[in-house]
């Protein structure tokens, strides 16, 4: 399973730092943009395996660039995971159910996310891969 | 219309009685005669308020005119004296001394009796005028104190619009906000309403509330209502206006501009998404760094120091909660919870909830008992909602009952409603923190809950959604022995 390649773009140069860390210390290959459009550039130039959208961003913001990336069909079957600042599990629920409408994103996950979490989230995408 | 005085004629003498009564009498006046001081004050005794004047003659047989005059002035009676005497001597002038308007001489010509009379008949005009005008003037004096120019200078100063119609639902009064909003099509007072006005709800409303008592409708009931003008939203409360007789006589409307409260408001929420935003965004890092050094991730750590990030790791575990918490409950309480109505198995839900906090009771050594009836209805209801009751309800019992105490979770059916109720052995609460117990950031501070950690809004967060369910909550506790919390969810809406 080592050695995927996962974008991970985030305007929070300090929580990519540690969850670079995590994420190469289960063999993952990250790579970093830390707003929306140097996202999607990276998506395009890299091909990752798999993309950690933030959604609050400066530039473009996460549910924009997942849109994009769906919409295009170089780009669309790449798993993108989506960081909403949105609740909790109160309203994850029905929050994912509208948000997945509007984007098509693969999974979500709240902020702030417990690494175990997240490690899980995307070993289940790349497992579907 | 003052009506005509009524006369007493206090005399023993027949003749003189009636030479008076004729008199009186062919100009009108109600005569009644008494033959002595005792008929007299006999007859002011019982028939006070039927004597205006008194000819009271002086040369009375038995007590006495004086006496007469005496007990008049104690009981304060309003009745005119008018003394007769033959002499009109010392007498007299002791009688009028004593409170006798005038003195007569018995010998008098017609025209003398009338100009005598005329004067006490003009007396006891005056005083029932200025009782009158006493009486009025008690009546207005509300009115005199805030006259008509004062209303409409205050009614113009208002920010608030008021419109009121008559009972035919003629405009009769608007103030200068209402002009001022464009709410008229052109100042017109004293014009049927619907031409008046632009806004044809409002039009209704306020027709309506003049049809209101007749039948099929509430009498005197009030409409509560928001009307879109433009780009203004305006509140409206409309009455009818009801006079001392309980009869309606026209509508009466008062408008409230929504926008300034709702920009408020907007700053309110702004500032709250803004602050837990801020927070959110750094505590999600910190959870972050702290997780990849004490999995060693950043390198070697010792077991100290393990220990001690393992402690913040927690701390802001709990802060991140506080924020979450926070945000729930706004979104509660702003209606903005999106709830997913769909139906749902009540058990299960339960039972997965419970799972989460089993580890936690047997670490305190509390046991967890969930009774789960059989063929429970499924409850229309939002998942994340009912999750939350749970996890809040069962938590709080846990986190507040002592080591060894017993938690008991029952699900079951009572009548059309849903019945979740959560007892525990714990140390129950006290009557004046009862009230406040549904209060946000309300926590029972004493040595024994100290230890105990939580953001103080999880009964808040369940209030807030057994109501958007349309449920009721009801909590009773004794302290030393326990809390019961029962939470019912009507199974239709």
């Amino acid at each position: 399973m080592a050695g995927e390649k996962i974008l991970l773009v985030d305007d929070d140069y300090d929580f990519c730092e540690a969850t670079e860390l995590l994420l190469q210390a289960r063999g993952y290959d990250v790579t970093m943009a830390h707003d929306g459009e140097e996202g999607l550039e990276k998506v395009r130039s890299r091909q990752p395996d798999l993309v950690i959208l933030d959604v609050m961003m400066p530039k473009m913001n996460g549910y924009d660039v997942c849109v994009v990336m769906k919409a295009d069909p170089e780009l669309s079957a790449i798993p993108v995971i989506l960081l909403t600042a949105v609740g909790r599990e109160m309203f994850k629920t029905s929050y994912t159910k509208q948000m997945g409408l509007m984007t098509e994103a693969d999974d979500y996950i709240a902020k702030p996310v417990e690494p175990q979490e997240l490690v899980e989230r995307i070993e289940a995408l790349l497992k579907e891969e | 219309m003052l009506t005509k005085p009524s006369i007493l004629v206090v005399e023993n003498d027949a003749a003189m009685v009636n030479r008076c009564g004729r008199l009186l009498l062919s100009r009108g006046y109600k005569v009644r005669t008494a033959e002595s001081s005792k008929e007299a004050l006999h007859f002011v005794e019982k028939y006070r308020a039927d004597v205006d004047i008194m000819l009271l003659s002086l040369e009375l047989p038995d007590l006495g005119a004086m006496s007469v005059i005496e007990v008049l002035h104690r009981i304060k009676s309003r009745i005119l004296v008018m003394a007769m005497s033959s002499e009109c001597g010392e007498e007299a002038i002791e009688a009028i001394h004593a409170g006798a308007y005038d003195c007569i001489r018995k010998t008098f010509t017609n025209a003398r009796f009338w100009t005598k009379m005329n004067r006490v008949m003009e007396r006891f005009t005056l005083a029932r005028h200025l009782e009158i005008l006493k009486k009025e003037r008690e009546s207005v004096l509300a009115k005199d104190s805030c006259d008509e120019g004062t209303i409409l200078t205050i009614l113009d100063s208002m920010a608030d619009m008021i419109l009121v119609t008559d009972q035919k639902g003629n405009l009769i009064l608007c103030n200068k906000a209402v002009v001022e909003s464009g709410l008229l099509s052109g100042r017109r007072l004293g014009r049927p309403v619907e031409e008046c006005l632009k806004n044809k709800d409002l039009v209704s409303f306020m027709m309506a509330t003049l049809q209101s008592g007749q039948p099929g409708r509430p009498f005197g009931h009030h409409e509560v209502c928001l009307l879109e003008t433009g780009d203004a939203k305006l509140r409206a409360h409309i009455n009818p206006v009801i006079n001392g007789d309980g009869v309606i006589v026209g509508s009466v409307a008062l408008l409230h501009d929504m926008s300034q409260t709702d920009a408020m408001n907007q700053v309110k929420a702004d500032f709250m998404s803004m602050v837990s935003h801020e927070l959110k965004a750094p505590l999600s890092a910190l959870l972050m760094q702290i997780s990849v050094v004490v999995d060693g991730l950043a390198g070697d750590i010792n077991a100290k120091q393990k220990d001690l990030l393992g402690k913040s790791k927690e701390k802001t575990k709990g802060m991140i909660a506080l924020v979450n918490d926070l945000l729930d409950l706004r979104r509660i309480e702003e209606g903005k919870a999106l709830l997913v109505i769909e139906p749902l198995d009540m058990g299960e839900i339960l039972q997965r909830s419970v799972d989460l906090m089993s580890l936690s009771a047997q670490e305190e050594n509390i046991r967890l008992e969930v009774n789960i009836a059989d063929d429970l209805p499924l409850l229309s209801a939002d998942r994340s909602g009912m999750q939350a009751i749970f996890v809040n309800l069962v938590s709080n019992a846990v986190k507040y009952t002592p080591s060894g105490g017993r938690v008991t979770v029952d699900l079951n059916m009572a009548g059309k409603f849903l019945r979740i109720k959560v007892a525990d052995t714990g140390l129950g609460i006290e009557k004046a923190d009862l009230e406040h117990i549904f209060d946000r950031f309300y926590r029972i501070k004493s040595e024994q809950t100290r230890s105990i950690g939580g953001s103080g809004l999880g009964l808040a967060i369940v209030k807030g959604i057994v109501d958007a369910h349309k449920g009721t909550i009801h909590l009773e506790s004794e302290v030393g022995k326990g809390t019961m919390i029962i939470v019912s969810l009507p199974l239709e809406k």
